[in-house]
């Protein structure tokens, strides 16, 4: 089988050397910023020392020394990574970024993160299956969405703890601080221009070095194995796995623009509006980064890179086996309810009679839940927001969390339908 | 052809913007009306019709309506350039007990001969479309399964769902035995077993 | 020199543009008001709102690779035939056969990142709370936007007529097929009876819109292949124009009040 040959073809491990060494460059430069702009030769020397490190590698890789990631490790990130575990650290990741935002923004520990990124990204290269998925064309566009998804996190969460520590000491936040206006003619007019020139040179770069992909001619009886929506797609497809396909695909991509174009007008805190701020908003921060992170763009790798034949889940060096089997035999919570519970048989059973457990468990959470929270521990939103915006507010947010629920009960109670109307095709 | 139509009542509805004015005490005149019995459709017709304002508006309104329904009955194609629905697939002494192969997959449908639940020898014409969302299944002989290759469901040789996201058994097409002993297939009639379908005779032919 | 001034003194140039060059104070102003396309901008902008840092120039790149996409596309058009006889032949020799043989990866690359653009500078958007008042509407008008520009994608990714494209269609407009009530496997469709027959079936439900037909086929790669070079493009370039004038009439970009 292809995925036995574990040696990496020349032009491949040139194309690494080049890599590494631009790696190393890259370090070199921030080495020097540590230098001159921060005036820390003891960062600057370690930041040459790991410019060096990466410069070895370049060397390596250019003399074709048939460098391969060591099986151990292979096999403990396969072992390590399935669906629950890439979504559980994913969550703690970001929540620990939120509460450790300090920590995680400071230059030099994002420079680090960014690093060890790079290095293991180099050396994943060098198995074959991770190199197959990587660089297929209609993947590339993912691996630029990972890393500007992550500095357009670091970016805005840096700049808000600066505005955050300015706005406690009860200055203006940066954003004020320009407020004197400029000519849009020459400023704003040739940042465009100039901004222009960058994208239609790197946008013909990427066009003639990648070739975009054209399969066989389209056939209604041969159905490629995975087959995939397009990736901007997968994060609902993911979903596909946990839901029907009237939730997946209509109620909640609804759901989802509906609650867009909503934000405005439920948020009613009037502060942080035109600058970056995270303590004046934590809330809508925070509901928003899971939401489009993790709900969205985490999804999306995790549909591109980690699904493979018959949708089934694979580490990222697991080769893709088309015979890989996986037991999915899921239970209802009928079934749980009558036959486990109460020892009752379930045939003979109407769907209302049949699943009345799940219903009423759904019409708690949609409607009583609502009512709770404004008595409990939402109470100050619920005075502020009036009843018509909290009840929505909470409604849409119940509706994101429908996911998240879902994928725990299904891991652990392996649940398959809350309730279960195949009469009616009304599944939940 | 609707465009004189709307841009007529658009001006009409311009010209009556003076009477409008005149025309809004006329609701409290219907009021005492209103107390009388059939109340709520005289109130509704001269809110739509109590002027010529208003009527201008409702019929404006109207067939603005009627226009876009038009429009979206429009892009329901009347006739389909599709195959023809009924398929001849072979006869009766084809097929054999447990054995599934691709020869109709093309034109969406497996001729399956297997033992029913009631342990009869029955021959079925089994869909092609994934009960998740419409992929085409693999039969896959070593498991004795079809294997839906876009979110991994499972299905029995009979059809019925077992693993994965599906959430209903394939479907089963309408299928005959002609008096000559020729199967044949009709695309058109569906079967589904989750409502007692399996049980119609045009679902299966007895061997 | 002598050139220059002689082109700038003569009665063409003059014609096109009614100032002198933009070098002083006065006509850099001028040149913002006399200008169709410029006068989308305000004259003088507050310096914050367009560091590189604040917006990141997302919006901007976003509108830039519509262009781009407009452009490539047109000319994608002039060898395309939207036919299953002819689709995957023709894009086949958009690669092998054209002069230029990039337009396609220019149109193809471009569109993904267009759906990344769009999303960071949604997501630049929301994190510097732009979208508060009185910005609500933009933000609404951005929305749609976005679900525009990915239909957009959609459905210029059935065109080449390929396995991956059509698979990927099949299994993206099935799940029309399950909208409640008005797709035959969505929740609610049976109920929609009038003595007996139903009203939802194959041939009618909103599945069968989408693709002018029961399967992805011929009819459905005319379908989206209109969708995708006129209906939706006209609906994003208006919508894109409402956009630009919210952003002005609602007070330039946001900022610090
Ligand atoms: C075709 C798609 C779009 C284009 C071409 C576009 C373009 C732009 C441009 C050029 C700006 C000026 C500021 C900047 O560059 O950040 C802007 C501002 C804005 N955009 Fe968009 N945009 C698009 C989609 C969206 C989306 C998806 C949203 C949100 C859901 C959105 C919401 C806004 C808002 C609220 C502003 C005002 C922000 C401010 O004043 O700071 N736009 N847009
Ligand atoms: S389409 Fe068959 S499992 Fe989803």
């Amino acid at each position: 089988m292809e995925y036995e040959s574990h040696h990496l073809s020349a032009a491949m491990q040139t194309g690494l050397g080049v890599y590494f060494f631009l790696v190393a460059l890259m370090n070199a430069a921030f080495a020097h910023y540590c230098y001159r702009q921060r005036q820390d030769p003891v960062q600057s020397a370690i930041w040459l020392g790991v410019a060096l490190l990466f410069a070895v590698h370049g060397v390596a890789f250019i003399t074709h020394m048939d460098l391969v990631m060591p099986e151990a490790i292979k096999e403990l990130v396969n072992d390590v990574m399935n669906p629950v575990s890439y979504f559980v650290i994913a969550v703690l990741g970001l929540v620990a970024f939120l509460v450790w935002r300090r920590f995680f923004t400071d230059p030099i520990v994002a420079w680090t993160i960014l690093q060890v990124g790079l290095l293991f990204s180099g050396w994943s290269m060098t198995d074959y299956t991770f190199q197959q998925i990587i660089t297929k064309p209609d993947n590339v566009p993912i691996v630029m969405l990972i890393f500007s998804v992550g500095f357009f996190t670091w970016l805005p969460m840096r700049q808000a703890i600066i505005n955050d520590d300015r706005l406690a000491r009860g200055e203006p936040p940066l954003e004020k601080l320009e407020e004197d206006k400029v000519l849009v003619w020459p400023d704003l007019v040739y940042t465009e221009l100039i901004c222009m020139v960058i994208c239609t040179f790197a946008l013909i770069v990427w066009a003639i070095t990648l070739k975009a992909p054209l399969e066989q001619p389209a056939s209604s009886s041969r159905i490629p194995n995975p087959s995939k929506a397009p990736w901007y797609f997968l994060g609902l497809q993911e979903m596909l796995v946990y839901f029907d396909p009237w939730m997946a695909g209509v109620v909640l991509p609804t759901f989802i623009i509906i609650g867009l174009i909503a934000i405005p007008y439920i948020d009613f805190n009037v502060k942080g509006n035109g600058y970056y701020t995270f303590v004046e908003r934590k809330f809508a921060v925070s509901t928003f980064l899971f939401g489009f992170v993790v709900l969205w763009v985490v999804l999306i790798v995790l549909g591109t890179f980690l699904r493979g034949p018959n949708w089934n889940f694979f580490g990222p060096f697991e080769p893709w086996d088309p015979h890989k089997s996986v037991p999915l035999n899921n239970v209802n919570l009928s079934d749980y309810f009558w036959l486990y519970l109460l020892g009752d048989a379930i045939e003979g059973k109407g769907w209302l009679a049949r699943e009345a457990p799940g219903i009423i468990l759904i019409l708690v959470y949609l409607l009583g839940l609502p009512p709770l929270l404004a008595k409990t521990i939402m109470r100050s939103y619920f005075i502020r927001m009036g009843f018509i915006r909290f009840f929505i507010l909470v409604t849409l947010i119940q509706f994101m969390a429908l996911l998240p629920i879902k994928m725990v009960l299904r891991w652990t109670i392996n649940l398959k339908y809350i309730v279960f109307i195949p009469e009616y095709f009304f599944n939940i | 052809m609707a465009e004189p139509v709307a841009a007529g009542t658009i001006a009409e509805a311009g010209k009556a913007e003076a009477p409008a004015v005149k025309a809004a005490p006329a609701k409290p005149a219907a009021k005492p009306a209103a107390k009388s019995s059939p109340t709520r459709r005289i109130f509704i017709i001269s809110t739509l019709f109590g002027s010529w304002f208003a009527t201008a508006w409702t019929t404006f309104t109207a067939s603005m309506i009627a226009m876009l329904l038009g429009t979206v009955r429009f892009l329901f194609p009347n006739v389909l350039s599709e195959p023809p629905s009924v398929v001849k697939a072979g006869s009766v002494s084809d097929y054999e007990e447990g054995k599934v192969d691709d020869k109709y997959k093309e034109f969406g449908f497996w001729v399956i001969r297997a033992k029913d639940e009631r342990n009869r020898d029955i021959i079925y014409a089994l869909s092609t479309v994934c009960t998740h969302l419409g992929c085409n299944p693999n039969w896959l002989e070593a498991d004795k399964k079809f294997k839906c290759p876009c979110h991994g469901s499972g299905f029995r040789i009979s059809g019925v769902n077992f693993e994965g996201p599906a959430p209903r058994p394939l479907e089963r097409l309408a299928i005959r035995k002609t008096d000559d002993g020729f199967v044949l297939v009709d695309k058109s009639r569906k079967f589904q077993k989750e409502i007692g379908q399996w049980d119609d005779p045009d679902s299966y032919i007895l061997v | 020199m002598a050139l220059s001034e002689f082109i700038r003194g003569s009665q063409v140039w003059k014609s096109i543009f009614r100032h002198p060059a933009p070098r002083d104070r006065r006509n850099r102003v001028v040149v913002m008001l006399t200008n169709v396309f410029l006068h989308l901008h305000p004259v003088s902008v507050r310096k914050s709102g367009i560091a590189l840092s604040y917006t990141w120039c997302m919006g901007g790149i976003t509108f830039f690779l519509f262009l781009v996409e407009t452009i490539t596309g047109v000319l994608l058009m002039f060898y395309y035939r939207p036919t299953l006889e002819h689709a995957y032949n023709d894009i086949l020799s958009l690669r092998d056969v054209a002069t230029l043989g990039i337009l396609r990866e220019l149109h193809r690359w471009g569109a993904h990142a267009m759906v990344i653009s769009i999303w960071l500078h949604m997501y630049r958007v929301f994190l510097t709370g732009s979208y508060k008042p009185p910005r609500e509407f933009n933000w609404g008008v951005g929305v749609i936007l976005l679900v525009l520009t990915l239909l957009l994608s959609f459905t210029g990714y059935l065109l080449p007529w390929d396995q991956l494209a059509i698979w990927a269609i099949t299994v993206g407009s099935n799940m029309a097929r399950a909208t409640p009530l008005l797709g035959y496997e969505g929740p609610g469709a049976k109920l929609l009876q009038i003595g007996g027959v139903e009203l939802i079936h194959s041939g009618s439900d909103a599945r069968f819109l989408l693709l002018g037909g029961r399967f992805v086929g011929e009819t459905a790669l005319l379908r989206f292949y209109v969708l995708h070079c006129v209906a939706i493009p006209l609906a994003v370039a208006l919508l894109i124009a409402v956009h630009f004038w919210r952003v002005r009439k609602d007070g330039g970009i946001s900022g610090a009040l």
